[in-house]
């Protein structure tokens, strides 16, 4: 048998017989699955760590006009540095295998389910530091303008620094949801059958390791090359949008 | 209308404002001169907490500010401020700028705000730019729709932070003889400038300050005459040639 053959006949196995590319596929839209989730609540996370943060910053030297929702900032700017401390000083997989055998275990969600949520948690954290480099971004004087017309720090942070702030982070965001996106290859440590627990699947099936890894990291580059140029086309967009 | 009583800041070691006694009344054009690092900006910025002063006391209409007690949103409504970046925002139409305060703040609908908005942007005849945005504009168009924008909101005095000190010089013009038109009907302005024909024009009152006080102060047409401090005299001999 030739090489051409046997190449052809690995194929074959992996993705033909029993319809093994529609576990790939389902792998893959499980992968797709969980990463858009969990950058969506990420981002939702990572704002309002960012803005907590960045709240609790500012009030730093100033006088305090109301005791109780300061203290709460100050609690809650706790709160969000522990947070950030243990999200980021721990690996991802170690995260998402506690929470799947153990804070999860006790409710009645999903494998996927509880991979949104431990990779949501964890993508909050990377993207609050997105965020508050953002915000910290826009001049002072965008604040300053906003606060001397009369608007409150929240109404001007809202209205007048976070859109220009989310402009800038874009290409940011787009980046962390690439690497979002690959990160999800771990979820298999919890069996739930992401794109390369698929793999694993047919390979201990076929006893071909080769064949069905080179065709996932195919998948996923072109997943990401596709990523990377939407983000590229945006960073165009934007840069546009600069001089307006 | 505005009382400042022995008002100090400080940044850290740096002793920027060092007893400020000063009382504006009202219809004043009130302009501040003096060298850089002087704490003239810094005192300017102290009278809409825009700093936090380390001590003293700020009044302004019969109230003092500058108090936890104070709500400094609702007293900043009535003193506008123009900064030397314009500070407009980017991300909004010209339109969306100046309208942005009245409407969020509830004091105006979105029709009257527009109605008010279009009024001002005629009055400095720049009304075809009301749907474009920021970075399209030239600096001293910028710098009339900041002041414009501070306007928007019925302020009962203006605060001007170096208005023309960002701007290249043939657009210094048009932002001055704006300022002379507000000036004229009457307002109550207080101006940190280098623009020494606009003191001796508009001002009612001059102050020199110099090392965070107040150094002297009289009208424009004594003041430049006849300074009386030595440091008046040297400043003005720098910056008069």
């Amino acid at each position: 048998m030739n090489l051409f053959d046997s190449l052809m006949n690995e194929l074959q196995q992996t993705l033909i017989t029993d319809d093994r590319w529609k576990s790939l596929l389902g792998g893959l839209g499980n992968t797709v699955l969980i990463a858009v989730f969990a950058i969506l609540l990420g981002v939702l996370i990572g704002l309002i760590v960012a803005v907590v943060r960045v709240s609790a910053a500012s009030s730093k030297g100033k006088p305090v006009r109301n005791k109780f929702s300061h203290g709460v900032l100050i609690f809650f700017d706790k709160l969000c540095g522990v947070y950030l401390s243990i999200i980021r000083g721990t690996p991802i997989v170690v995260q998402v295998m506690i929470m799947y055998f153990g804070i999860l275990a006790l409710t009645s969600l999903n494998g996927v389910q509880v991979a949104i949520i431990s990779f949501g948690i964890n993508s909050g954290a990377y993207v609050a530091e997105i965020f508050r480099a953002g915000i910290l971004s826009v001049d002072k004087g965008q604040m300053e303008a906003g606060r001397s017309l009369g608007l409150s720090y929240p109404k001007s942070m809202t209205l007048i620094v976070l859109p220009q702030a989310v402009k800038n982070i874009l290409p940011s965001l787009v980046n962390e949801f690439i690497a979002l996106f690959k990160e999800t290859s771990i979820v298999g440590y919890v069996s739930i059958i992401d794109l390369t627990m698929a793999a694993n699947l047919i390979r201990s099936r076929t006893y071909q390791a080769f064949t069905p890894l080179i065709i996932i990291a195919i998948v996923y580059w072109v997943c990401v090359t596709i990523m990377t140029q939407l983000m590229r086309i945006l960073e165009r967009r934007l840069a546009k949008s600069d001089n307006r | 209308m505005i009382t400042v009583k022995n008002l100090v800041k400080n940044f850290g070691k740096n002793n920027v404002l060092d007893g400020i006694d000063e009382q504006i009344e009202q219809g004043e054009k009130v302009v501040i001169i003096g060298p850089s690092g002087s704490g003239k900006s810094t005192f300017l910025r102290c009278l809409n907490l825009l700093e936090t002063p380390t001590g003293g006391e700020i009044w302004f209409e019969g109230k003092q500010i500058n108090t936890p007690k104070a709500n400094i949103d609702q007293i900043r409504r009535k003193m506008g401020m123009v900064f030397q970046h314009f500070n407009l925002f980017p991300h909004l139409t010209v339109l969306g700028n100046i309208t942005l305060a009245p409407v969020k703040l509830g004091l105006q609908s979105r029709e009257e705000a527009n109605k008010n908005a279009m009024r001002l942007l005629e009055r400095i005849s720049l009304a075809d730019k009301a749907e474009v945005y920021p970075g399209q504009l030239s600096g001293g168009q910028k710098q009339r729709i900041a002041i414009v924008r501070a306007l928007a909101m019925n302020p009962d005095v203006m605060l001007f932070d170096e208005p023309t000190s960002a701007l290249d010089p043939e657009m210094v013009g048009e932002v001055l003889e704006l300022m002379k038109e507000l000036a004229r009907d009457g307002m109550t302005m207080v101006v940190v400038t280098h623009e020494m024909g606009f003191a001796r024009e508009v001002g009612t009152r001059v102050l020199f300050m110099d090392e965070g006080k107040i150094l002297e102060q009289n009208t424009p047409a004594e003041f430049f005459a006849n300074p009386k401090n030595q440091r008046t005299q040297d400043f003005l001999s720098k910056v008069l040639l």
